[in-house]
């Protein structure tokens, strides 16, 4: 148990809601309706996540991440089922827990919005009783890792997001959390931050073996961080495994590329098992001129697209 | 991996630290701070032009003459103060709840109800604190009552106690969004509420009483504390309990905060 | 412009208040206690004075003054300067100026939908309760209709108000003091917190002139057939009032409303 960061076993998440009536009438029903549903948001999921591992928690929207996230945390507890995470019940050692854990909400700062960069590592240095050395240690690794001369004195209110993001990410190690939860730390930057979140990430999982899960829907993410992936729809867990036996499946997959005679790029899924990859060509070739071709492996985008979309793995 | 220990001492170095900080940067927002003080000082003038006008038409209270009444108003504009300095991001509470954005203060190693009250502190309320002390000086002087070191001690430790009660009125008042989504108007009519601990809670009779004394505490956020000061020969025993039941309203208050934050399922987002 | 667009923004405006429907009753309740309250005030210094009228009101009259005057407080309540700062700060008012309807009119009937929700669920049931402790005092007839028709007015140059002091939030982000300086300076000189008719005669004199009196005062006035209201003569001088003002409000807050808007775009938000 002790090399396991994180072990879920089979965790449910029930919630109330009332049922709401449509309409003006419905509205003025509703003040006085007793009438709820339960719906269940997270189903039976169990999960061992190992030290060191950064795992990508995948699925489409509303199918239960954040919740499962919340459960991880120690801020919701689970309906039925179990959760430790470095040994430990979240939900009834919350400040505990947090003492070992890392957030990030992409787009949701977690510093004082009007310090300076660094004067917020010192209050949560102090907040996390840190030693000194170790946390002059830390922003010794930050430094060698990203360039942080251009934000470490500017107040979080003045950052761009892709600053905000990155301060936020430093900010959630700076403790050596053994685990550290991202949820879409790269949604709505560019590409070149986006790079640049994501080999700080690598960098800073590799120097203190940090234990990663990170949600997220930008296969980029996935593609540059993590080996093994679970995916969550409708509560349930649906797969759990290496990327490359999830492509396996879909092997005989290729994507092809076609530019046309107007130099724009036509982008294709073919299954070679049902489909002749030369008679696409061929056919296109009746309508327009084909200038170039190229054949590519499935992505992992739409890998993970058609499992959404109901493939069965 | 040794258990770290938090006690008061770690709490207090905490605050000042975030109190040092927060007080730099609020330095460099000066126009702020200067139309948020001309705000404060109309507020407390136009608290007491409502005084001036009510005492022209009526000059006694219920037995209670104009320096008496003055008494009381600067007493409470004293025991408010600690509510508005320190506990006012009370009032962020309900938009931070609907965002989904409070989540943030539980991934702290540390009180959520600390860590969440923290992060604001309110100059204004220094201003109203002056403004408190200068009518109850002013009030004190006509009355004539004598200044020993016990009654000084005596008025601390009431003011203290008065300021208990409003800080659990509007902390109870401020849980209330974890359960009610669109529980801002409860906060604005408790914050009015605290207009009335500036009459005698004398005035109210039967059940209201009772439900002014000990439900919406009312009456001890300047009544009962104040007649230890004002008429030391005939001090109810409420008002010698009000320190006691100051601070177990406090408690209750903040369990009820604490027990909002468990409850709140954090589906904002 | 389309009334069926407008009416489809209250309408949506009442589904959403009542959304919330726990909050609702607790406004309603809160609402209740706040009336005892002030019962209990004016009990007590009308007693105290030892005589039935004082400056032509008597207790009864200045009971409901208040009380209607709270009500009417929180229906014509509206969080316009709050909601302006937060998009403002958000960035969310560029994709209000892109509606296809004006902004001051896109936000006036989107907040009328929260209007006709409290005018039902707070006004009336006060005044119902208002009528039946006073049995009768409330003169029943045309005056209801006048009255009717003069708070219609209040609103405008309430709304009016709320959105020039709106304005100004673009240019700092003081939103607290801005706001706090325009709802005490409305609920002083309105006579929302004593009736106008206490006031100092000099004061008077000035506060006569003001806009605010249109929103409180001169309703209630009307309700209560007080100052000559029970006649034509008398009426129609106070219809006159309002109407003027809200020209005068219109014109000066759209005026400075484009104005302010262009410098935003110009600066790029």
């Amino acid at each position: 148990m002790e090399d396991q960061a994180l072990v879920m076993k089979n965790v449910c998440k029930d919630f109330k809601v009332l049922n709401r009536h449509e309409g003006l009438k419905g509205s003025i029903q509703d003040l006085f309706s007793r009438d709820y549903k339960t719906i269940s948001a997270v189903k039976d999921v169990s999960l061992e996540v190992a030290r060191g591992e950064i795992i990508g928690y995948l699925g489409p929207n509303g199918a239960g991440k954040s919740t499962t996230i919340k459960m991880m945390t120690g801020v919701l507890e689970p309906t039925s089922g179990e959760i430790l995470v470095n040994g430990k019940v979240p939900y009834k050692n919350r400040t505990e827990n947090c003492e070992n854990i890392g957030v990030v909400f992409g787009q949701r700062s977690q510093l004082w919005w009007s310090l300076p960069l660094i004067e917020s590592f010192k209050l949560l240095r102090d907040l996390y009783m840190v030693p000194q050395q170790q946390y002059e240690d830390m922003i010794e690794l930050y430094r060698s890792l990203v360039d942080i001369e251009p934000i470490i004195n500017k107040p979080v209110r003045q950052m761009s997001l892709g600053q905000r993001t990155l301060s936020d990410i430093l900010a959630a190690f700076i403790h050596n959390p053994a685990i550290v939860f991202l949820d879409e730390p790269t949604i709505g930057l560019d590409v070149s931050m986006k790079d640049k979140i994501r080999a700080l990430i690598k960098g800073l999982n590799k120097e203190k073996n940090t234990t990663v899960i990170l949600t997220t829907h930008d296969m980029g993410d996935v593609d540059a961080l993590c080996r093994r992936i679970v995916i969550i729809d409708k509560g349930t867990k649906i797969y759990d495994n290496d990327i490359e036996h999830l492509k396996g499946y879909f092997g005989s997959y290729r994507t092809l590329h076609m530019k046309l005679a107007d130099d724009t790029w036509e982008q294709m899924l073919i299954d070679e098992k049902t489909t002749d990859v030369m008679q696409v060509i061929t056919e296109k070739q009746k309508v327009t001129k084909i200038k170039d071709i190229r054949l590519e492996e499935i992505s992992t985008e739409e890998v993970i697209k058609k499992i959404y979309e109901g493939e069965a793995v | 991996m040794e258990k770290k220990k938090r006690g008061f001492s770690f709490y207090a170095d905490i605050y000042r630290k975030i109190l040092v900080q927060d007080l730099k940067t609020k330095m460099s927002y000066r126009a702020d701070f200067i139309i948020s003080t001309i705000g404060m000082i109309m507020v407390n003038l136009s608290g007491f032009i409502t005084f001036l006008i009510l005492f022209r038409n009526f000059p006694t209270i219920n037995g209670w003459d104009y320096y008496h009444m003055l008494f009381l108003y600067g007493f409470s504009l004293v025991a408010l103060t600690p509510v508005q300095c320190f506990f006012d991001n009370n009032w962020n509470l309900r938009f931070m709840v609907t965002s989904g954005d409070f989540i943030k203060y539980c991934f702290r190693p540390v009180n959520v109800f600390f860590y969440f009250m923290s992060e604001v502190f309110d100059v204004k309320g220094l201003g109203q604190l002056a403004f408190g002390i200068g009518t109850l000086i002013y009030a004190w002087a006509h009355i004539g009552i004598p200044v020993t070191a016990l009654t000084i001690g005596k008025l601390i430790v009431f003011l203290l106690t008065a300021s208990l009660f409003m800080i659990a009125l509007m902390n109870a008042a401020a849980a209330t969004c974890f359960w009610i989504r669109n529980s801002g108007y409860v906060m604005v009519i408790m914050f009015r509420f605290k207009d009335f601990a500036k009459y005698p809670s004398s005035i109210f009779s039967g059940i209201f009483k009772f439900l002014f004394t000990f439900i919406i505490p009312i009456a001890f956020i300047a009544y009962y504390p104040s007649l230890v000061i004002l008429d030391p020969d005939n001090v109810p025993l409420l008002s010698w309990l009000s320190p006691f039941i100051g601070i177990l309203f406090f408690w209750l208050s903040y369990k009820f905060w604490m027990l909002g934050v468990r409850k709140y399922d954090f589906t904002g987002s | 412009m389309n009334p069926r667009k407008l009416l489809a923004l209250t309408r949506a405006g009442i589904m959403e208040s009542l959304h919330y429907r726990l909050g609702t009753f607790v406004t309603l309740f809160a609402n209740l206690i706040y009336l005892v309250l002030v019962y209990y005030l004016w009990k007590a210094i009308y007693a105290s004075s030892g005589v039935d009228v004082v400056n032509g009101m008597t207790f009864t009259d200045t009971m409901i003054y208040l009380i209607l005057a709270t009500s009417l407080f929180n229906f014509l309540e509206m969080f316009v300067v709050w909601d302006m700062s937060r998009s403002i700060q958000s960035g969310k008012i560029i994709l209000d100026l892109l509606k296809p309807l004006k902004f001051r009119t896109y936000t006036f009937w989107s907040y009328s939908g929260s209007h006709v929700v409290s005018f039902i669920m707070t006004f009336i049931p006060t005044f119902i309760i208002v009528m039946i402790i006073t049995k009768g005092a409330i003169p029943m007839g045309l005056n209801l209709v006048y009255f009717l028709i003069s708070t219609l007015f209040a609103l405008i140059v309430n709304f009016n108000i709320e959105m020039i002091v709106a304005t100004i939030c673009l240019y700092t982000e003081s939103t607290w003091g801005i706001n706090i300086v325009k709802e005490t300076i409305v609920l002083l000189l309105s006579g929302a917190s004593i009736p106008l008719a206490f006031f100092p005669e000099k004061l008077r004199a000035v506060v006569d002139f003001m806009p605010f009196r249109a929103v409180y005062d001169i309703p209630l006035t009307i309700l209560l057939e007080k100052n000559g209201a029970d006649t034509l003569q008398g009426l129609l001088p106070m219809f006159g009032f309002q109407l003027i003002w809200i020209v005068i409000l219109t014109a000066a807050g759209s005026l400075f409303w484009n104005c302010s808007v262009k410098k935003i775009t110009v600066n790029g938000g």
